[in-house]
């Protein structure tokens, strides 16, 4: 009889419950954020097994569970993903006999808090970090507010290049704030918005977050509704880059001194 | 100092010590060319300091439009874009490079194959349904086919390409129109709402005016020394 100390290989798309983080930290298992591309593959051979006009977040899990021959999948299916995500674990199901895959619906409600996504880095580095935080379970480092000039609300997008266009002042709003509090289907804290801050609304094309990222942006008075798919394009780039120059300046100028710092939800 | 807008069709260059801008079809333009400032599809080739279209845009439409509330739509070759001030903030703004793709070139090579004069051409009572130019043809054909004459087809695709252009926009009561489109009377007045023209070169303008401005701080900057 042999014994193996190979770590299992664990996907996880969405924000599985932290109970289940938990026991792949104890059991030491290497995991795999399907959500983020990790092989250099054409997302088209994804068009197999899902429309090609469908979440490019999704279509990427299945490149990636084709691709990482893993143990088990932890899809979470719940209110804080979505129904794609759901139908997307069928397809899983099937079309990888070898992998175990386990729906969850993540309604955890314990607040870990939101230090990265007040705090002042590059965005695409905070927002990275956010993502990886997800694999733990361990509480976060205490980071200072910063005075914020610019928001981002959405989802971490496909293409994190995007993010780079942003100020390193920038809040971040919507489900990436949810997930780096650990509560991936508190609808209020995905809602919340500062009034006071340009803010670009992003979402991924064909996700139905489109909906209240175009929503949210045309009730805030200085609002930018943008969603791309697979890569942003120099459009999409341009106006995201045009909007924020263009929000701190004449003729739309804000204020010489900063808004205070108004995006946290009342206890 | 040289400026231009480097366009899919066309490009504008505009010497700041001349008074006018000039027009030269963007096949003519020497690939060696290097200004100052530019802008456009083409435009990082041939400076050093380039600027995003949508802020030359904006600002070409604050050095001419003296309003704080209006939307400013540029219909270009290859793609429209638009930009929305309320209350002297931007409000909105869009850049449809895929869908609304090719609806300048279009109409041009459609005006050459059929030998149109836009001028002369009275806007039809409907419309085609146009989302993007390439797409759009196939309606013109279809028409033809038909039995309706080219120019009332082609009249219909325009009025089409005017619509898509207006609710893009965002339905405007007013729309200020930058971009060669405004040189073609049949598009012109095609759209449902009051346009005013700024012509082809709102974007050199906007150049103008950020060049002005960074020599302004440059010259602050040396005074302070």
């Amino acid at each position: 009889m042999t014994t193996s100390t190979t770590p299992q290989r664990i996907g996880i798309v969405g924000i599985p419950p932290l109970a289940i983080i938990k026991q792949l930290e104890t059991e030491g298992c290497l995991i795999f954020d399907l959500d983020e591309p990790h092989v250099k593959r054409d997302i088209e051979l994804a068009s197999s097994y899902l429309p090609r006009v469908f979440c490019a977040i999704l279509r990427t899990v299945i490149i990636n569970g084709l691709s990482l021959k893993l143990d088990r999948i932890y899809i979470d299916v719940g209110p804080g993903k979505c129904d794609c995500a759901l139908h997307t674990a069928t397809i899983l199901a099937d079309i990888l006999p070898e992998t175990t895959v386990i729906t969850t619906r993540n309604q955890d409600s314990a607040a870990f808090g939101t230090p990265l996504c007040t705090s002042r880095l590059p965005l695409l580095e905070r927002i990275s970090a956010i993502t990886k935080s997800v694999q733990s379970a361990r509480p976060y480092q205490d980071l200072p507010a910063c005075v914020p000039t610019a928001g981002f609300w959405g989802v971490p997008p496909r293409d994190f290049s995007l993010l780079s266009l942003f100020p390193d002042s920038t809040h971040v709003f919507g489900w990436t704030r949810c997930m780096e509090n650990k509560t991936p289907d508190h609808q209020q804290l995905e809602a919340l918005i500062n009034p006071d801050i340009p803010t670009v609304f992003f979402a991924q094309s064909f996700c139905a977050k489109t909906a209240l990222a175009r929503h949210l942006a045309t009730k805030h008075p200085h609002g930018l509704y943008v969603d791309c798919d697979v890569t942003a394009g120099n459009s999409t780039k341009a106006k995201i880059e045009a909007f924020l120059e263009l929000s701190t300046t004449q003729q739309g100028s804000l204020p010489d001194s900063c808004p205070p710092c108004s995006d946290q939800l009342s206890s | 100092m040289l400026l231009a807008d480097f366009g899919t069709s066309y490009c504008k260059l505009w010497d700041t010590t001349a008074t006018a801008p000039q027009l030269i079809a963007t096949k003519e333009i020497d690939p060696a060319l290097k200004v100052d400032l530019a802008t456009g599809h083409n435009g990082k080739r041939h400076t050093d300091n380039y600027v995003n279209e949508l802020t030359a845009l904006a600002r070409g439409g604050n050095v001419l439009i003296d309003a704080d509330h209006y939307t400013l739509l540029d219909c270009g070759s290859r793609d429209i874009k638009y930009i929305c001030y309320e209350q002297g903030k931007i409000k909105n703004m869009g850049w449809n490079a895929e869908c609304g793709a090719s609806m300048g070139f279009t109409i041009e090579l459609l005006e050459r194959y059929y030998n149109l004069d836009f001028t002369t051409m009275q806007v039809p009572a409907s419309s085609f349904s146009v989302t993007c130019g390439v797409l759009g043809m196939s309606h013109i054909f279809d028409a033809v086919v038909g039995g309706a004459s080219e120019a009332e087809a082609v009249a219909k695709f325009v009025k089409g390409i005017a619509l898509n252009a207006y609710n893009f926009a965002g339905n405007p009561d007013i729309i200020y129109l930058s971009g060669g489109l405004c040189d073609n009377p049949l598009f012109v007045a095609s759209f449902p709402c009051q346009v005013v023209l700024l012509g082809r070169f709102v974007l050199l303008h906007g150049l103008k005016a950020i060049a002005t401005h960074a020599k302004k701080i440059s010259a602050n900057g040396q005074a302070r020394q």
